[in-house]
């Protein structure tokens, strides 16, 4: 029953890679530039919910929300002082823009909160609850992980409601699809960019802070998912919102399985193969050329 | 093919002459030399990154890797069967041909973005391997060319840098001389071709995919040999410095891309302005606080991107011009 466990603590992890992920393929999506400093943010908002659980005593599932609110903020000002100057800038300096923001912001980190790795402790921890008994054997779930995946339901359920039954969402994915005609029926679409960019980092500083019971962090942890979250949308297909999420859960039951069969060093390069693999194969990824 | 004046000729040649004559009144061991020796070693990478991110506008994130290539080549072979340098470059030269074109396979169909994308994974393919394959690689603490001051030439080990300042003088002058014979050719019209319009290209017959095969292979066969020459320069290298975005990969690029993308002269430029400035910012502000370095170089990349959004191309031209213009009166 190994197997079924596996499966089950792939799904978990997979659920939160979504979420850290659905942000890159929103700004994808509405703005057609791929931010390579996307990562960076989660480190940011694994910051804010360690620094509200430190100082303020808060649980980093209820810091989420503030590492949310901040990074939106601040996510909204660097869209407007950085990113809207290069839309429509030839991709090379889009991809330098971006990876230049990378440079600025895990520096900026490691200035200000130093090299060493933080984390938080909690009262579930330790805790594992039984998830279903099959036998003999019994599927056991940390509750961290649980709390985690339940965050990230919310967050993607929150998020496809906004993008669906809000005025503003439809607004966002009427640019998405064609922003001259969104423009034409009078969508403030430099508004539109500003949201899609404050929200997509927002939401991947919220997964930040909801993994930190079970992932410490360092000024570099960003850049160590930064692959991994670009797996995730690719295999999904970039730009796609239900896409990130199916292919968050993929990329999780991947590494889960991996786990199983590669030692520990090897397990990234499983999935470095598999994004270039998906790459190449299938470069508009599951879910097509379909924008949600 | 671009047609030089006489003036620029000339000028060109007076460069030439004083990279060849300078060093001789340098101190052979000094601070001055060996961020020369950086500078041209860098205005190559530069060079060779241009090859094919230039000429073709295929980004490459993750040129490192055959950089990396190169001197883990030289280093294993010397230091565990004593086996030239010389000859472990043109092993490390061969080697990185062969991960070139493995990349090419799945990467050279994809464009723009999803290029980027694809290279960025194949350098972290690279510093993972090299990380976990501790018996060959000395895995993460890294790697040192044992020392023998006995065999110069043939161990490409010296006492003093100048035979290394000219050993990376001479690399920059042929990479960036291909790099000219290339861009005139009818070879490099294809690239530039791609570059325009990748689908037109492919319209009017130009072979797309063996093209920019021919060019990632060029590119990362001199890109292999000046990590070995690197490898014999430094004397040590760790996984993540070589294999890393920042050290080289993105640096590369910046280089080729601050002085002119797709330009000859470009990465000259590029090497001329980012190497003493990070050196400056190392050593004025390296030890007082970690990352600040590295940060100054992000603000950098942002501020040269912001200025000219649409290529630094133009505006190299328009300074050109000015300064050209100032010359002319």
């Amino acid at each position: 029953m190994t197997l079924l466990q596996t499966l089950v603590d792939g799904v978990l992890i997979g659920g939160v890679y979504a979420v850290l992920s659905v942000g890159l393929s929103l700004v994808f999506g509405v703005m057609h530039i791929v931010n390579f400093a996307h990562a960076e943010f989660m480190m940011i908002g694994m910051f804010i919910g360690w620094a509200c659980w430190a100082y303020f005593g808060l649980d980093p599932m209820l810091g989420a929300f503030v590492a949310l609110a901040v990074t939106f903020v601040f996510g909204m000002v660097l869209q407007r002082l950085l990113i809207k100057p290069i839309l429509g800038a030839p991709q090379v300096s889009q991809i330098f823009l971006t990876v230049g923001l990378l440079f600025v912001l895990e520096n900026a980190a490691l200035m200000t909160m130093g090299a060493e790795y933080r984390s938080v402790t909690t009262p579930y921890q330790t805790q594992s609850i039984t998830l279903l008994t099959v036998g003999s054997e019994r599927i056991l779930i940390g509750l961290d992980k649980a709390y985690a995946f339940l965050m990230a339901l919310l967050s993607g359920g929150a998020i496809w409601l906004f993008l669906n039954k809000t005025r503003l969402g439809t607004a966002m994915r009427a640019t998405s699809q064609n922003q001259m005609a969104a423009k034409l029926m009078g969508v403030n679409t430099n508004l539109m960019y500003a949201v899609a960019f404050g929200l997509g980092v927002g939401t991947t500083a919220f997964g930040g802070s909801v993994v930190l019971p079970y992932i410490t962090v360092s000024p570099s942890v960003g850049s160590g998912f930064a692959v991994l979250m670009f797996t995730v949308v690719v295999l999904g297909g970039l730009g796609s919102v239900t896409g990130a999420i199916i292919g968050g859960i993929a990329v999780g039951v991947i590494q889960s399985f991996s786990a199983l069969l590669l030692p520990i060093q090897l397990q990234n390069l499983a999935l470095f193969t598999v994004f270039i693999l998906t790459l190449a194969l299938m470069r508009e990824g599951i879910m097509g050329k379909r924008r949600s | 093919m671009t047609r030089y004046s006489p003036l620029s000729l000339a000028f060109l040649a007076a460069v030439i002459a004083a990279l060849i004559l300078l060093p001789l009144g340098m101190d052979p061991n000094g601070y001055l030399l060996r961020i020369m020796c950086l500078m041209l070693l860098f205005g190559g990478l530069g060079q060779a990154w241009n090859l094919v991110g230039g000429l073709a506008n295929q980004i490459s994130l993750g040129h490192a890797a055959y950089f990396g290539i190169g001197a883990y080549s030289s280093t294993i072979l010397f230091n565990q069967f004593d086996i030239s340098p010389l000859i472990g470059a043109v092993v490390g030269m061969a080697l990185a041909a062969v991960f070139a074109l493995i990349l090419s396979l799945p990467t050279l169909r994809l464009r723009g973005h999803y290029f980027a994308l694809a290279t960025l994974a194949a350098g972290e393919v690279a510093r993972v391997i090299a990380n976990s394959w501790t018996s060959l690689t000395g895995g993460p603490v890294g790697i040192s060319v044992s020392y023998r001051p006995d065999q110069s030439w043939w161990m490409l080990q010296f006492q003093t840098v100048l035979p290394n300042y000219y050993l990376f003088l001479a690399t920059f002058l042929i990479i960036s001389l291909v790099f000219w014979l290339v861009k005139n050719s009818a070879f490099g019209y294809r690239l530039r071709a791609i570059k325009e319009n990748e689908t037109a290209a492919e319209v009017i017959g130009v072979n797309t995919y063996r093209v920019k095969l021919m060019a990632s292979l060029l590119s990362a066969v001199f890109t292999a040999v000046l990590g070995t020459l690197y490898a014999q320069f430094q004397f040590f290298f760790d996984p993540d410095t070589i294999f890393g975005l920042a050290a080289f990969s993105v640096k590369m690029a910046l280089i080729a891309i601050l002085g002119g993308v797709g330009t000859v002269f470009g990465p000259w430029v590029g090497a001329l302005v980012i190497i003493p400035l990070e050196e400056m910012a190392n050593s004025y502000l390296g030890n007082s606080l970690a990352g600040l370095s590295q940060f100054a170089y992000g603000v950098l990349l942002i501020i040269v991107i912001l200025i000219n959004p649409h290529g630094l191309i133009p505006l190299m031209q328009s300074m050109k011009a000015k300064v050209l213009g100032r010359r002319a009166s």
